[in-house]
């Protein structure tokens, strides 16, 4: 069924299967009936506190989940942060944001509230997810609670999901992936969506919770796969937000698992394109989107139900990639002979990791080079994860010891993991900009 | 428990975990991601066995923190009751 608003679609299943399993966490459950009386009690109390625009720290929690609907019911702009960001980062996005009131780990809250601003005086449904990375050129996205439930009904027609079935939600919400095709995908078809436990669970929620579907980003589905740790009853494995290995395709596909998978952006409210028979990485485009290939490969999406509104405050940005209604990923792809759409490889100057994160790599290169005082050096991938590329001289130990401060303030997927010292100059083109496919073919 | 002790039983569950690791010189400065073959999710399992076995729990929001294996022994040592 398709929803306008979080609320609309809340009310339908309190009203459609009122006992019905909404939300579990741990030892905790809600049925729809409790999960909408709880948004609309908390969404009083928020509406009596007069507060504009709320920073959610998502921890994934139930209470979590109820804060979010209820702040949006109560017309509240929202502001989706990463709680393992540096604090640092995190009061710079709680400026920028215009964030007046902030939810989550105590201890942070009060770490964050002096950089509390005045507020939005027009945020109402209204939802800001950043970019992923998080870094400081992170951009938020201006979408809404209508796009995102566009986002989840376009995904739940090409994999619908029944009110018999469990999605486990093992992605951060603060990530556009997690919150649609880890939480709405799930509530839009009625199905009861178990929240999963933090990374230390990771290893035995599958067996905690015996979902039938579970959304991963590659490196999560790597771990499972590893570790054993699915459960025999999933029967459903949707993979994005980052390259994903053939092996670990089949390897889940061994088990009798059905893996689809998605392509979308943080710009789209989430998927636009997913696989859904065959050829895992022959993806079906989504029936509100329609997707064009530039004279270049570059992959332009017009998605009128899910598209952002645009940057935050950054007009300037969002000209340069929404241009009539034409969102210019920066993504390069094809059709083959069925119409189905196959990624083949980055326009942008941007890494994409296997946990679903992004690197920038002109802001990323240009730390790397801040904190080494040199300039000849790129970054790649190797095994899924950034190598420095470093021509001229020194060793691997002494590079790695002065960038050891700047490590430690990057999340640990985007730590290096390792240096290639190389004696010639690194492969540029006529302009002098990098040739980074040549790299990443040597990485 | 001394803090040798501890690094000890972290190169041991760490061998455990990656096996391919067997025999690799693992020291105090040891850095996690750059030294070794462990990424992202392997940290998490690592950490998760420790606590299992120190009977500690290192709060999510430090682990980013946790840079090498002497970071990672004083996050134990720390929440270790006191003799």
């Amino acid at each position: 069924m398709r929803f306008d608003r979080f609320s609309q679609l809340l009310a339908h299943w309190a009203e459609a299967a009122p006992q019905a399993p909404a939300l579990r966490c741990g030892g905790r459950s809600l049925s729809f009936a409790e999960t909408w009386e709880a948004v609309r009690t908390r969404a009083e109390a928020l509406r009596a506190e007069g507060k504009t625009c709320l920073g959610v720290l998502a921890d994934g929690s139930l209470d979590c989940v109820i804060e979010l609907f209820a702040a949006n019911l109560a017309g509240m702009q929202l502001v989706m942060l990463d709680e393992n960001a540096p604090a640092a980062l995190l009061r710079q996005l709680v400026a920028y944001t215009d964030i007046d009131a902030l939810w989550g780990d105590e201890d942070l809250v009060e770490e964050l509230t002096p950089a509390l601003t005045g507020g939005v005086d027009d945020g109402e449904g209204k939802i800001l997810f950043f970019t992923s990375g998080t870094t400081e050129r992170a951009k938020a996205v201006v979408l809404t609670d209508h796009s995102l439930c566009q986002s989840a009904w376009n995904g739940a027609q090409k994999l619908p999901l029944s009110p018999t079935d469990t999605l486990l939600c093992m992605l951060p919400l603060g990530h556009v992936f997690g919150f649609v095709c880890g939480l709405l995908w799930g509530l839009s078809c009625g199905a009861c969506v178990a929240l999963g436990r933090g990374a230390r669970h990771y290893i035995d929620d599958c067996t905690y919770y015996r979902p039938t579907a579970v959304s991963l980003v590659p490196l999560l589905l790597g771990f499972l796969l590893k570790q054993r740790a699915v459960n025999p009853e999933l029967k459903l494995i949707l993979v994005g937000a980052g390259d994903c290995p053939k092996t670990l395709l089949e390897a889940a596909g061994a088990l009798g698992i059905r893996v689809s998978f998605g392509y979308g952006l943080t710009e789209t409210s989430s998927g636009v394109a997913i696989s859904v028979r065959g050829d895992p990485f022959a993806m079906e485009i989504c029936p509100d989107d329609t997707i064009t290939l530039a004279e270049d490969g570059e992959i332009l999406i017009q998605a009128p139900t899910c598209m952002m509104q645009g940057y935050y405050k950054r007009p300037d940005a969002t000209a340069e990639v929404l241009r009539d209604g034409v969102f210019h990923t920066g993504d390069l792809g094809r059709f083959d002979e069925e119409g189905r759409l196959h990624i083949t490889g980055r326009k942008k100057d941007m890494l994409v990791l296997p946990d679903g994160t992004k690197i920038f790599l002109p802001e990323y290169e240009a730390a790397l080079m801040q904190a080494l005082g040199h300039t000849e050096l790129a970054v790649t991938l190797r095994d899924q994860r950034p190598l420095l590329i470093y021509s001229g001289e020194g060793s691997e130990k002494e590079i790695l010891a002065k960038l050891l401060p700047l490590m430690t303030e990057l999340p640990r997927g985007q730590r290096l993991c390792g240096v290639e010292i190389v004696q010639e100059p690194l492969p540029r083109t006529a302009t002098g900009k990098i040739k980074r496919w040549e790299l990443q073919q040597k990485g | 428990m001394t803090r040798a002790e501890v690094i000890e039983k972290i190169r041991t569950v760490v061998f455990d975990c990656f096996p391919d690791m067997a025999g690799q010189d693992i020291q105090e400065d040891t850095v996690i991601n750059t030294e070794t073959a462990i990424d992202s999710m392997g940290f998490v399992l690592i950490i998760c066995k420790l606590e299992a076995l120190f009977d500690v729990r290192i709060p999510e929001r430090q682990w980013s923190k946790l840079l090498t294996m002497g970071d990672v022994a004083d996050a134990i040592m720390k929440r270790l009751p006191k003799a």
